[in-house]
């Protein structure tokens, strides 16, 4: 257990930095980028108005004294009001966050669920036809831009074919276009990976001995290989969700979602800064949290990879 | 509303201000002319981003707040101003105007419409510290007096001939004054009321703004129980949404995809041409833009007939002058402003151009075909010596240039006569302190004011005759083409699109063909 | 985080494939590549029109043999009248330029930052990890749009980003590498006979590393191609006219139902390469890379 400890403290030490970093980033370049109060007031209004405005947003005050403002009120859990909904900034992102979960995480599994047996299937049946035909659409799913393939599936699987909505959101069938869009990439990743991290560990001797002893082919693969298998898997799927968030930005637009993507695209050029700063920070901590878990379920299931140190 | 073909649609185009309709002569199943449906679904290109009326003039947000509030006058489809919460007005001496209001009206919460709130939100448009985006609408307002519940009284600064016009548009929207009051600016934009043939349901953003049908409209309750919008903002899957029959009506059809919604057996295209002009506007200042002849030139240069004919689909008209088709005092003896690239190149030789940069800034989508006209006229400007360079900019860097006035060469702009004036438009943008004076000339400042302030229509039209001449010039705009802004429609939807960018779903407009 | 490298390391598509099916498929794939640099170099004489001549009247013209001025359009023409497959040759240029800078920018300081962080362990390699975590926690389209909004669109700036999105796989990956090789013996005794680290690192680390930089560097180029066309999606492209095959991808999306032609060739030049690259770069590794091939 002490060993286990040695293992995350440090990891969670380190994500807390990361998530400053990100933070203090976004901060920066947020107020690099312009100045939200033209987009607030009439084309024609006079500068005493326009200098009114920044005093009243306290964007007149030094960058250093702003960060701070914003620092101590984000360790308070306060982001500051929206600048464009003049509501608080969180209660905006929470309005969108429920959407993006619910996307990323049916792509997510819809991409894992898929993924993890085609790959499995492609190692077992290498270099046959259906090895070929699962590893040539993976790398189509990698290689095609997202929003190109999402107006496709619109065109194809839901105008021609009348199978889905063409878009926003609503029950389960609204769901399967945009995920399946959005969990393209991250598919096509998983799949060549378990494929590859599947052959490797076919090679292994322990797996020619259990042959040798006879069992059941399919009760080595279930047995040692999707066991031995299931770390780099696991690893490539926690990382491919942060692909997933950046991707939404993408889907959510083409599919109308009202998702935390379209949100902060949508914030950044009104210059809404506290409504990005909430939204990145939301997405850093989830990254942070969903690739933590992954490292904790990694530490368990292989005690090697913890450091002695 | 008659089907036509294109053909005659093209004919018919020149029919000002009217709604046209494309429809394939197609032997269509009965069952998609009619519907029982009590629900209407639109799905247009944005959100909205602000429900009080008073803060937004974009075309995403007044689509729906010129449905939750009622204007004093309601300008119709037709172009001509019609009673909304006034039944009646008239002009005493040269400033006075008296409005009768209509008794009777409710609030959406009950309270009682009286001349009260009418003062009240006319005098908070440009009322300082309410920092409204409509401030300079009404400025030609005096004060205004209410005698009586059912009376309105408002003095003008100077003789305002056009004053009932600029109370239908943006700005004109009556709001509560006693709930305004009560619940304050930012409860009030997240719950409006108003006196609106529809009231608000809920607000999911980027997802759905619902409105609820107000039983008591005094106009009638409209043809549906519920009304939806959803923002749709790529065009391909708001198209597909209105083919597979999700949505009844899309907004911002682009002429390209005209034939695809017309060429469906359930749905058509309905347009109205637009009240207004999409032009360049000029930066003046900046060399060597502020010499007359280069931009001569530069209008010389552009083959609009093509732009109307080929990027439009013929879904416009070439312009021949800053006014708009259907506006007051449109010249139509003025002939389409001609295409000349050898005078083009004269002109530039003759201006001693040197091959400057000259830039088209522009965004995509600000405008229907911006980026794709932005880039035709860059290559028609090669093609007759002009080192024409396009760069794309985002929304918000647009609006902040422009509040800068800080634009590098040419800007994509839409000006709109508000007033169906040139007063509303022209003047009202390219005037001394308008937000786009980047040009000025003595004499067209001078008659342009007298314009406004005049109540003698002849005197007014020989202004803006001479205020044409000297536009035609100079081009402070260089006017490109004057659109049709096209919906796409189930067919079983019966409803004629305003010039104004309003979309009019009272009674009187709107209806569903029921079996 | 942070992972073993067999985890990170790119899928390799090893089995059964044969040393000399190998090589002679990474051969072909590695002719495809420089035949897509000669085709981008040669544009001028290679593309049958200019790819900004417009021409209104002949607009969303099917591929044809023989269109109005008696020229072929092989590919069609766009929503201004544009040949397609000029631009297509032409948008080789940007593209190809893009995703080798890129893959240059991150390659450099990727490698130079995965090597110093497994070289030097202790804080530098904290500082460097801690910055890849706070990379990859940070959705990168909103950071790319942050970094084009404050330095406005440009190509070198499109460049710099897409090359920076991509220097954390270089970094994970090489580090954990040179930490493996750190502990051989031979780096350390060179280190104890007092060698410089410069040296060793040159000398040593790197040649032991190249064949990994080069295996993600193909990866990382198929990449860079897809997230410029993204880019071009969120209007922060190239600029107009030049073609690139991300933006005429997104231009011709609108006619995806009428006029197929104007994203489908782009697109499929697109994902053709980076299927190629990326293939390659799978061949490439087992070839180079002994201790990884296959049985």
């Amino acid at each position: 257990m002490r060993g286990l400890l040695g293992f995350l403290v440090p990891k969670l030490l380190r994500a807390l930095v990361a998530v400053w970093l990100v933070t203090t980033v976004v901060f920066v370049v947020m107020r690099l980028s312009g100045d939200p109060v033209p987009l607030l007031l009439p084309p024609d209004a006079p500068t005493s108005e326009i200098m009114r405005v920044r005093r009243e947003l306290g964007l007149d005050r030094a960058l250093p004294v702003q960060y701070a403002t914003f620092a101590a009120n984000v360790l308070r859990g306060d982001f500051g009001r929206s600048i464009h909904f003049r509501e608080p900034a969180f209660s905006v992102v929470k309005g969108y966050l429920g959407a993006t979960v619910e996307l990323g995480l049916t792509a997510f599994f819809i991409a894992a669920l898929v993924a993890v047996p085609i790959g499995l299937l492609s190692a077992i049946r290498r270099n046959t036809l259906l090895d070929h035909v699962a590893m040539g659409v993976a790398l189509v799913g990698q290689a095609a831009p997202t929003f190109f393939l999402g107006i496709l599936f619109i065109l194809l699987l839901s105008l021609k074919a009348d199978l889905f909505p063409t878009g926003g959101r609503g029950d389960w069938k609204n769901l399967v276009l945009p995920a399946l869009t959005l969990g393209a990439f991250a598919m096509a990743s998983i799949a060549r990976l378990t494929r590859s991290a599947v052959l490797e560990v076919l090679r292994a001797d322990y797996i020619r001995t259990a042959r040798a002893k006879g069992l059941a082919e399919w009760l080595v693969i279930v047995k040692h290989t999707l066991k031995n298998a299931a770390l780099p898997i696991v690893t490539i799927t926690g990382l491919q969700f942060g692909t997933l968030l950046g991707g939404a930005v993408v889907t959510e637009t083409v599919f109308s979602w009202p998702g935390i993507g379209r949100l902060a695209i949508q914030s950044i050029y009104n210059r809404d800064y506290p409504v990005v700063q909430c939204a990145v920070f939301l997405s850093a901590i989830m990254f942070i949290v969903v690739n933590f878990a992954i490292d904790l379920f990694y530490g368990l299931l292989d005690p090697r990879v913890r450091p002695r140190a | 509303m008659s089907q036509v073909t294109r053909r005659e649609l093209l004919k018919s185009a020149a029919a000002l201000g009217a709604a046209a309709t494309l429809s394939p002569a197609l032997a269509r199943p009965a069952h998609a002319q009619t519907t029982q449906k009590q629900e209407l679904v639109v799905g247009q290109s944005g959100d909205i981003s602000k429900l009080d009326p008073h803060f937004s003039t974009s075309s995403n947000d007044i689509r729906w707040s010129f449905n939750l509030f009622d204007n004093l006058t309601s300008r119709h489809p037709d172009g001509k101003l019609y009673p909304g919460l006034a039944t009646e007005w008239k002009l005493t001496g040269q400033t006075t105007w008296t409005f009768k209001l209509r008794s009777g009206v409710k609030f959406h919460n009950g309270d009682p419409f009286t001349s009260a709130d009418a003062k009240a939100s006319i005098e908070r448009t440009y009322d300082p510290n309410v920092k409204s985006m409509v401030a300079t609408v009404l400025t030609t307002i005096d004060r205004i007096e209410t005698p009586d519940a059912g009376t309105l009284v408002i003095h003008t600064k100077k003789p305002d001939p056009l004053l009932p016009g600029r109370l239908g548009f943006y700005g004109g929207q009556i709001v509560p004054e006693k709930y305004l009051k009560s619940v304050g600016p930012d409860a009030f934009n997240a719950k409006p009321v108003g006196t609106g043939p529809v009231k608000l349901g809920s607000w999911t953003k980027d997802d759905k703004l619902v409105l609820e049908a107000n039983p008591d409209y005094w106009g009638g309750k409209p043809d549906f129980d519920r009304l939806v919008m959803r923002p749709i903002p790529e065009t391909a899957p708001r198209i597909a949404a209105l083919l597979k029959g999700e949505v009844d009506a899309i907004t911002q059809l682009p002429a390209d995809q005209g034939e695809r919604v017309a060429g469906n057996a359930t749905t058509r295209v309905a347009g109205a041409l637009y009240a207004g002009l999409y032009v360049l506007a000029v930066n003046s200042k900046r060399p060597p833009l502020d010499n007359p002849l280069v931009k001569q030139a530069l209008s010389h240069a552009i083959d609009r007939e093509a732009i109307v004919k080929e990027l439009w689909r013929n879904r416009g008209i070439v312009p021949s002058q800053p006014i708009a088709k259907g506006d007051n005092h449109f010249d139509g003896s003025l002939p389409p402003l001609p295409y000349n690239p050898g005078a083009a190149r004269d002109l530039l030789k003759k201006a001693g151009y040197k091959g400057e940069e000259i830039f088209i800034e522009t965004t995509v989508g600000y405008l229907t075909n911006d980026k794709q006209m932005s880039e035709a006229i860059q290559g028609m400007w090669k093609d007759a010596g002009v080192n024409a360079k396009v760069e794309v900019i985002e929304y918000s860097v647009r609006a902040q240039k422009n509040r800068e006035k800080s634009f590098k060469g040419v800007f994509w702009s839409d000006p709109t006569s508000t007033l169906t004036d040139p007063d509303g438009m022209m003047w009202r943008l390219l005037g001394p302190g308008g937000p786009q004076d980047y040009w000025r000339h003595a004499r067209w400042d001078e008659l342009g004011n007298a314009a406004r302030f005049s109540v003698d229509e002849k005197f007014r039209g020989e202004a803006y005759k001479e205020m044409t001449k000297i536009f035609l010039e100079h081009f402070p705009w260089i006017p490109i083409l004057q659109p049709y802004e096209d919906y796409g429609l189930q067919k079983f939807v019966e409803f004629t699109p305003n010039p104004n960018q309003q979309f009019e779903i009272r009674r009187f407009n709107f209806k569903f063909k029921r079996a | 985080m942070s992972a073993t490298p067999a985890v990170l390391a790119p899928v390799a598509v090893r089995g059964g494939a044969g040393g000399r099916r190998t090589t002679r498929l990474a051969v072909a794939g590695l002719a495809f590549v420089v035949l897509l640099g000669v085709v981008a170099t040669a544009a001028p004489w290679l593309a049958p029109h200019d790819p900004e001549r417009q021409s209104l009247r002949g607009r969303l013209g099917r591929p044809t043999l023989q269109a109005a001025d008696g020229r072929a359009r092989l590919l069609g023409t766009d929503q201004l009248g544009r040949d397609v497959l000029s631009r297509v040759i032409y948008g080789a240029r940007v593209s190809l330029t893009v995703g080798l800078s890129a893959v240059v920018i991150g390659g450099l300081v990727g490698a130079g930052l995965g090597i110093a962080a497994g070289f030097r362990r202790g804080f530098t390699d904290t500082v460097i990890m801690t910055l890849a975590d706070a990379q990859l926690a940070f959705p990168f389209i909103l950071l790319a749009i942050g970094i084009i909004a404050v330095l406005g669109p440009s190509f070198p700036t499109l460049i710099v980003v897409v090359g920076l999105s991509g220097w954390v796989s270089y970094a994970r990956i090489l580090r954990a590498q040179v930490i493996v090789l750190r502990s051989r013996e031979f780096v350390e005794a060179i280190q104890a006979l007092g060698g410089s680290v410069t040296r060793v690192i040159l000398r040593h680390v790197v040649p032991n590393v190249l064949s990994t930089i080069v295996v993600i560097a193909t990866l990382e180029l198929a990449r860079s191609i897809v997230l410029e066309a993204t880019l071009s999606f969120l209007g922060l492209g190239i600029q107009p006219p030049t073609p690139s095959w991300g933006g005429m991808i997104y231009e011709g999306r609108e006619y995806l139902d009428s006029a197929w032609w104007i994203s489908t060739f782009p697109g499929l030049v697109l994902m053709l390469t980076s299927l190629v690259v990326s293939r390659t770069g799978d061949w490439l590794r087992d070839l180079l890379d002994p201790t990884l091939r296959g049985e």
